[in-house]
């Protein structure tokens, strides 16, 4: 795809078209409020450090090779990602050559309604000049909005050797909190990430990133971790499926190679249904599900949770016997995101007009919210009890799933 | 034009950067000191060496530049000194310089420059856009690119703006503004384009660059970060690329300048100069066009007969008053005293009487020019939109389509007309050398003489030769013994020996202004208000203070009223 030959694609709209869900499932979702300040996640960094390839290859479906003919961005390019009701958010892609806090523009403007900044360092060039105008670009946007969660990507380590990577983080971690240190600003904490646009590290830098604008994060994680606890699942993923961003997963640590494996077969299950599926509006719908066996005794089982979303379960061979009751797990906690759903629309519907306030009546929406869903999902059935007297649920789904 | 017009472009490593930049320097403009100082400063050095820049002077730009090769890069320079040109007649010399030297100016360029280029959205990327306020100028700007075969994305982004404090000014030009940019930018694109094509043709950067992607260890040295980007000169391939633009600037700013001119107006337009309006209308070319009313062709048929004379569409708007002075040999009356002097007063009045209740007015003579400069003078009585005029024509033209009409004296007029119009009939003949006015009088059947005993031998240069004329006026039509208020009240004007000419036409506006007030009264009462009785419309003439005798002129000029009145009246009417 070359998207130079489309003048208007680098402004407008988040996906291609190609992407098409098929018809909006409003009564899931509801409309999205439209006073509602999306959260902003900023990208910034010198020039050629690698900020529009970011964008172009997580949200664009662009190649990799491609973006070696982007050209340099001129102005700050918005683009709304809303997928889902969980994931709604605008990329800022700011050009590296201007200095926004210059006082012919509006700083506040820019840096005020921002959730997230991410600083991207070329981790091939040198680098002094990109931590200086790092901690500049902090300590100024810190000062005017302190809820901003800084986020460092050193960027294009494809091209470094492992050995390189390590030190480079360390020494990139090293000098910058330094530098921060002595400007007196050690109460600001940065994430690092070492990310690259030719392999999945960038999906997974981008989903941390998300993740901490999500205020739902700690329910769906305590969710999936009862998922997983009853089920025999060894690792889950809740995916936005466009993206392949992971806005949650369960509190075990996150293997690179298991979300790459979950990537892979996210890719898989769309490109099949997309040339075998029976509908041509959209390749995802709530029918989708698929299950792989891998020869290394690993299980992939993915089921469609809501129009942009898919939970993406690792689990070994011998888990798979009580299938049923993964089934029966998954309905449960499709049914408790729903309501997560539904509790969000009820607070934006609730919005005082005032930020603060906002925030205070939805933390309260959330904590009620939480001890609700714990208490329902204890109705899921463990793994030991039950299985015995589920046996034609599970070849029924046998069925379903030879028939994808 | 008092605007500044200038290049910027979006470098890879400084951002947006002015480029280039042509403005207009007027010496009598009071300027503050260290403007003055700065400007002087300028034009004294690029006079001493402009056009051409010395080879000293290149090197001079080599070594600075490595001085401050941070802060500018091959791509961010265009000229040295600049170029200058003077336009002598208008007084205003016109200068190129990579930057403002006026701070304040610069500070208002740059930023303009960043807001074209980096703020503002062009819908389509490439296009012209208006932005501004009233502190920093308004600008347009026109974005697009240059083809680059070594820049990120193979183009590189340059803009023209136009920068300007007149915003009303800068938006009605924008409709020649913007094609005149739209051709110096296909110019620099078009270039451009040859010498991309040559270079991909020679080395294709798509397989390089990908090639150059697949050795991680090559890769770092491939990137592009240590290559200056590449001058204007040098995407063009054209040396003197800048030379032009000074050339394409300077010729808008002057032709856009001469394009509009402002006149200022006192007070709300009067009838008449809504008329005029009505009658004009411009056309792309800048030339005037007679405008045509689709009601009655009367002026179809004035440009007809005056079709041998001049063309339709001409610069000048009035055109009778050009044919007039193609024709300028005979004698010629100069305006209504003149006329009222030869005819006496008498027979002037009675004439006046049937020209302001609209009888066509005849005038038969061979001397063309007289016959139109009497024609010319009477139509003074009349406001302009009641006024259809035949200058000279060679056979009889109806009354409803011309109330003036001058006829050679050949043309006999049908019985038909003689009894069925209303007309008056001025005859001009040519004395014989001996006979006395009194003779001629005699002669005459049921008119008036013009006895001459009014024109004393000490008036103007003309009047000798007009002694040679004689003047008769004939009529079929007898009019009322009254005359209407308003004609009076002329005619005590133009007797009124104390006022000058200029103050009798200032008279004469005020008086038809007056009256047409009133025959817009009327015309909303009778056509915006349905059916009126008799009674009211009496009592409506009192209260404007109109007399019987007043009616029949009221009623014609009415027809006089113009356009844009009628049609608002009729479909505010039309709206209740």
């Amino acid at each position: 795809m070359s998207f130079e030959d489309d003048p208007t694609g680098t402004y407008v709209g988040s996906f291609p078209k190609g992407f098409g869900y098929g018809p909006e499932e409003t009564e899931i979702e509801g409309a999205t409020n439209p006073g509602e300040e999306k959260p902003r996640i900023l990208l910034m960094g010198l020039r050629r450090s690698g900020k529009s390839s970011i964008q172009k290859v997580v949200f664009h479906k662009v190649s990799p090779n491609e973006t070696l003919f982007l050209e340099s961005t001129n102005k700050i390019v918005k683009d709304d990602i809303s997928n889902s009701s969980f994931v709604q958010f605008q990329i800022w892609d700011i050009p590296g050559q201007i200095d926004f806090f210059d006082a012919a523009f509006d700083s506040e403007d820019i840096f005020g309604g921002c959730g997230a900044l991410i600083f991207v360092i070329d981790a091939q060039d040198d680098y002094m000049e990109a931590l200086s105008r790092l901690q500049m670009v902090v300590t100024r946007a810190h000062k005017i909005n302190e809820n901003i969660k800084f986020e460092v990507f050193i960027h294009k380590v494809d091209g470094l050797s492992d050995d390189n990577k390590i030190e480079t983080q360390r020494d990139i971690l090293q000098r910058a909190t330094d530098e921060l240190a002595d400007a007196g600003m050690d109460n600001i904490r940065l994430s690092f990430h070492l990310t690259s646009i030719y392999d999945h590290s960038i999906f997974e830098a981008f989903s941390k990133v998300v993740q901490k604008l999500i205020p739902q994060l700690a329910i769906l994680e305590n969710l999936l971790d009862i998922v997983i606890s009853n089920s025999k699942i060894e690792k889950a993923f809740l995916f936005d499926v466009v993206s392949k961003i992971y806005i949650a997963t369960d509190s075990s640590p996150v293997d690179m190679q298991c979300y790459e494996l979950c990537c892979d077969m996210i890719d898989v299950v769309i490109d099949m249904s997309c040339i075998y599926g029976a509908r041509d509006d959209g390749a995802f719908d709530n029918e989708s599900a698929a299950f792989i066996k891998l020869n290394s005794s690993t299980v992939l089982f993915l089921r469609e949770v809501n129009r942009h979303l898919a939970l993406l379960c690792i689990l070994r061979e011998d888990g798979c016997e009580n299938r049923g009751i993964i089934e029966y797990n998954f309905k449960c906690f499709r049914s408790a995101i729903q309501e997560v759903f539904v509790a969000r629309n009820k607070q934006a519907n609730k919005s005082t007009g005032h930020p603060q306030m906002d925030h205070l009546v939805n933390g309260q929406i959330d904590g009620t919210l939480d001890s609700g869903i714990s208490s329902q999902s204890n109705g899921m059935l463990g793994a030991a009890g039950g299985h015995s007297f589920l046996n034609g649920s599970v070849r029924r789904a046998d069925d379903d799933d030879d028939d994808d | 034009m008092n605007a500044i017009i200038s290049l910027c472009h979006f470098c890879e490593l400084h951002g947006p950067k002015i480029l280039y930049c042509t403005q207009p320097f007027r010496p009598q403009e009071p300027n503050n000191l260290d403007g003055d100082e700065a400007e002087g400063n300028i034009s004294h050095r690029l006079k001493s060496t402009s056009v051409t820049p010395s080879p000293s002077a290149d090197i001079h730009t080599s070594t600075s530049f490595s001085g401050c090769a941070k802060d500018q890069c091959e791509g961010c320079k265009s000229v040295q000194t600049g170029f200058v040109s003077h336009d002598d007649e208008a007084q205003v010399s016109y200068v190129s310089t990579q930057q403002p030297y006026n701070p304040e100016v610069f500070a208002r360029i740059r930023q303009a420059c960043i807001r074209s280029l980096s703020s503002e959205v062009c819908p389509g990327r490439e296009g012209p856009i208006f932005f501004g306020d009233k502190q920093c100028g308004h600008v347009l700007s026109y974005t697009f690119y240059v083809p680059d075969s070594q820049a990120r994305g193979m183009h590189r982004w340059y803009s023209i703006m136009i920068v300007m404090m007149d915003k009303i000014y800068l938006l009605n030009s924008w409709p020649f503004l913007v094609p005149h940019m739209r051709i110096v930018i296909e110019n620099l694109q078009n270039k451009a384009q040859k010498v991309y094509n040559q270079e991909e043709a020679k080395c294709p950067q798509r397989p390089l660059r990908l090639g150059a992607r697949v050795d991680p260890s090559n890769f770092i040295k491939q990137r592009g970060g240590t290559k200056p980007a590449r001058s204007l000169q040098e995407l063009t391939g054209d040396k003197n690329v800048f030379r032009m633009l000074h050339v394409a600037f300077l010729w808008i700013l002057k032709s856009c300048g001469n394009r509009i001119t402002e006149t200022l107006l006192e007070g709300p337009p009067t009838e008449d100069t809504i008329i005029d309006m009505e009658k004009q209308e411009e056309t792309e070319e800048g030339f005037i066009k007679i405008y045509m009313r689709k009601v009655g062709e009367f002026d179809a048929i004035e440009s007809e007969a005056n079709s041998d004379k001049t063309s339709v569409e001409k610069k000048e708007p009035s055109k009778d008053s050009e044919t007039e002075m193609d024709i300028i040999s005979g004698p010629v009356i100069k305006n209504l005293r003149h006329l009222r002097m030869i005819l006496g007063s008498s027979s002037f009045l009675s004439l006046a009487h049937h020209v302001v209740v609209g009888n066509q007015v005849i005038v038969s003579g061979h001397q063309r020019s007289l016959v139109t400069s009497i024609l010319n003078s009477l139509k003074g009585l009349l406001p302009k939109g009641c006024c259809r005029v035949v200058p000279y024509s060679t056979e009889y033209v109806e009354s409803y389509k011309c109330n003036f009409l001058g006829l050679s004296p050949n043309v006999l007029l049908s019985q038909h007309v003689i009894l069925s119009e209303q007309f008056v009939h001025l005859e001009i003949v040519e004395k014989p050398a001996l006979s006395s006015p009194k003779e001629a009088a005699t002669g005459q059947g049921f008119g008036w003489s013009g006895p001459d005993s009014d024109i004393s031998d000490a008036d103007l240069d003309g009047d000798i030769r007009l002694r040679d004329f004689q003047f008769n006026i004939t009529t079929p039509f007898t009019l009322s013994s009254r005359v209407p208020t308003v004609l009076t009240r002329m005619v005590m004007a133009l007797q009124n020996k104390n006022l000058s000419q200029e103050v009798v036409e200032a008279a004469f506006t005020c008086l038809k202004e007056e009256w047409m007030n009133k025959v817009k009264v009327l015309f909303k009462f009778t056509k915006a208000g349905g059916n009126r009785s008799e009674e009211d419309t009496k009592k409506l003439l009192q209260i404007v203070g109109a007399r019987d005798e007043d009616k029949q002129l009221l009623k014609f000029w009415m027809t006089g009223l113009s356009v844009q009145y009628r049609t608002h009246i009729l479909s505010s009417s039309v709206h209740r």
